[in-house]
């Protein structure tokens, strides 16, 4: 196995050198982050289902790092690093290993170490623009790598968030909604609840605290709340406010008060998650589906044509892309157009090239606020082996 | 190789105290043999057993790897320390004592949290506030992850923790605990509230014995005595 390895690395390298000397023609720095990373970061973005599929170990200090499982977090990690405010605009690329863990046993589809080769651009405003140049940098490397053969599937997560604003509910089961996108089975569980009566949501909670507690009076719930502190001896401990504390049971009153989500929206909501179309076709296909029920998301499936109008400009076939409104779902860190290139012969489980827009992933790994950031990565084993059919 | 039944039982404290009396009431006799200080001892009239002293948490570990043949631990051990414990070892008896619930507690002033559900709720907002997830100590992290699991929930960070969590949401190193409590007043004399549905684990000491050790005529011979003695 060692062996193969080390065979396996000059054609690997050899094919690296090639990509990215087309990302840096492109305009992207070559960088080199760190393989070891303070777990921190990833256990903060993912949470504590990070553990379940990386490598985390403590070091001798005490302190907790993992092998990498990605390159994306390091690079927002060395651009804060040089640009602490972080809005800085700056385009990388990067090749280097990046390490999973494969619980059900590492094979040569899934391995637990592979190398990584990819772009990201930080901070660039015209995110439609950036997003297609994304993509069709991607997709020129892996041509002139030499791959003839390959499909595209795409999703949006912008299309996903305007839809849910679009629809008249309180802002609490929105955030729900979008809490609960990236767990598929919890996602429908959340929404069928939304439909049904709601006494189980204050179970626990003292009657006399929730009647008359309303979010838009927030000073006067605070001191409600702090009163009933006060009478029953409970001391305030803890990062959490007063506001923080009055305020949430405040929107659990409101809750209560409201009326249930109508099934016809919940229907409407399970029914755009199902959206799998020819990515020329789904726009119109979304709406048709909103179009009756008098949704208007206009400025997102602008963009959404948009960004494939300019994808087709810079010479990319979208008629090999299809839509999938679900996908995006794997990432927690993804916000908006999300790729991932796939190979007939490698399967759908194992594309050889994803990425997408992580607007938020900057302000996550400490910058001062969300930065613009979009970027891609080619899986560089699977492509070798793509190339050589 | 050894021929001889390992017996590891608690090596300290009331633990020890309570399970050798518990023995000693089925007419199983420990005595520590050598130096009374030392960790090894037999069981009056069985030839073929040996008693080994070690800590609680060992005890686990011993049963994991089948150096011990039997021992008595708590249950909370046994499950945190063998994510897989039912493949390992077998729940012969729970034997009454060492009674304690392994609880996720909140602050009592997080009105608006009574159960794990509202933790889930407010993780986002939360998240938002403080920009980082909720911190939760324990040193219970197999059981805290995996009751959290199932319970759909992940929007969490682990900070490992060895003794006096439940001083680590008023010191500030985390939020809310996954401890062990017996009778719930050391939680609320930290302005610490269990969850309506946060009991993770109703724990007391049992016997249980390993399914990996090697098991021998002669130690099976041994076994069976002391399970008759004990009624089983």
């Amino acid at each position: 196995m060692v062996a193969e390895t080390a065979r396996e690395f000059e054609a690997l390298e050899e094919q690296a050198r090639k990509l990215l000397s087309a990302f840096v023609a492109a305009g992207h720095e070559a960088v080199a982050p760190a393989v070891l990373q303070p777990a921190d970061v990833y256990l903060d973005v993912i949470g504590e289902a990070l553990r379940a599929r990386s490598y985390v170990f403590t070091d001798p200090d005490g302190d907790e790092f993992c092998l990498r499982p990605d390159l994306t977090v390091p690079i927002c990690r060395l651009h804060l690093e040089r640009h602490p405010e972080g809005s800085d605009k700056a385009s990388y690329c990067y090749n280097g290993s990046a390490f999973r863990f494969q619980p059900r046993g590492a094979d040569a589809a899934h391995p637990r170490e592979f190398r990584q080769c990819g772009i990201e651009s930080i901070g660039a405003g015209d995110r439609e623009n950036t997003d297609a140049h994304t993509l069709a940098l991607i997709l020129k490397g892996l041509e002139e790598s030499g791959l003839k053969e390959w499909k595209l599937r795409i999703g949006d997560l912008g299309l996903f968030r305007a839809l849910l604003s679009a629809i008249d509910m309180p802002e609490r089961w929105r955030e729900r909604l979008r809490h609960q996108f990236w767990r598929p089975l919890a996602f429908r569980e959340e929404l069928e609840r939304l439909t049904k009566p709601v006494e189980r949501h204050a179970v626990g909670i003292p009657e006399e605290l929730l009647e008359g507690l309303d979010p838009a009076r927030s000073s006067e719930s605070a001191r409600k709340v702090a009163r009933y502190l006060d009478d029953h001896g409970i001391e305030l401990q803890g990062v959490r406010t007063l506001e923080e504390i009055s305020l949430q049971l405040a929107r659990i009153a409101a809750d209560r008060r409201a009326e249930r989500l109508p099934v016809e929206t919940a229907n409407l909501i399970e029914g755009y998650i199902g959206v799998r179309a020819p990515a020329r076709a789904a726009g119109a296909r979304v709406k048709d589906l909103i179009r009756d029920v008098g949704i208007d998301i206009t400025p997102a499936l602008d963009a959404y044509h948009r960004r494939l109008q300019l994808l087709s400009e810079l010479g990319v076939d979208v008629a090999k892309a299809e839509f999938s409104a679900e996908f995006g779902r794997s990432l927690e860190y993804y916000t908006g157009f999300v790729f991932e290139v796939q190979v007939p012969d490698l399967g759908e489980g194992s594309p050889v090239a994803g990425g997408g827009r992580y607007d938020g992933l900057m302000k996550m790994c400490g910058a001062p606020a969300k930065v613009a950031a979009v970027g891609g990565a080619i899986h560089t084993e699977r492509l070798l082996k793509a190339v050589r059919g | 190789m050894t021929e001889r039944l390992q017996l590891a039982l608690p090596s300290k404290g009331r633990l020890m105290e309570q399970a050798t009396t518990v023995l000693a009431e089925a007419g199983l006799v420990v005595r520590k043999t050598g130096n009374e200080r030392g960790y090894h001892g037999e069981i009056e009239g069985i030839g073929k057993a040996d008693v080994l002293f070690v800590s609680a948490s060992e005890i686990a570990w011993y049963l994991k790897t089948g150096k011990a043949h039997m021992g008595i631990t708590g249950a909370d051990l046994v499950q945190e320390r063998m994510t897989d414990w039912q493949a390992r070892a077998q729940l012969l008896k729970p034997l009454g004592f060492g009674f304690a619930d392994v609880v996720v507690a909140v602050p009592d002033c997080w009105l608006d949290v009574r159960t794990v559900a509202h933790l889930d709720e407010l993780a986002s907002s939360f998240r938002s506030a403080h920009g980082r997830w909720f911190r939760v100590a324990t040193k219970y992290v197999n059981l805290a992850r995996q009751f959290f699991v199932s319970h759909g929930f992940n929007d969490y960070r682990i900070v490992e923790s060895l003794g006096a969590t439940e001083g680590t949401p008023a010191a500030g190193t985390a939020d809310f605990i996954v401890d062990i409590t017996t009778t719930g007043s050391t939680l609320k004399a930290n302005g610490l509230r269990i969850l309506d549905d946060g009991v993770i684990l109703k724990s007391e000491a049992s016997l249980y014995a390993s399914k990996v050790a090697e098991w021998s005529p002669n130690i099976r011979e041994a076994q069976n005595v002391i399970m008759s003695k004990l009624g089983l």
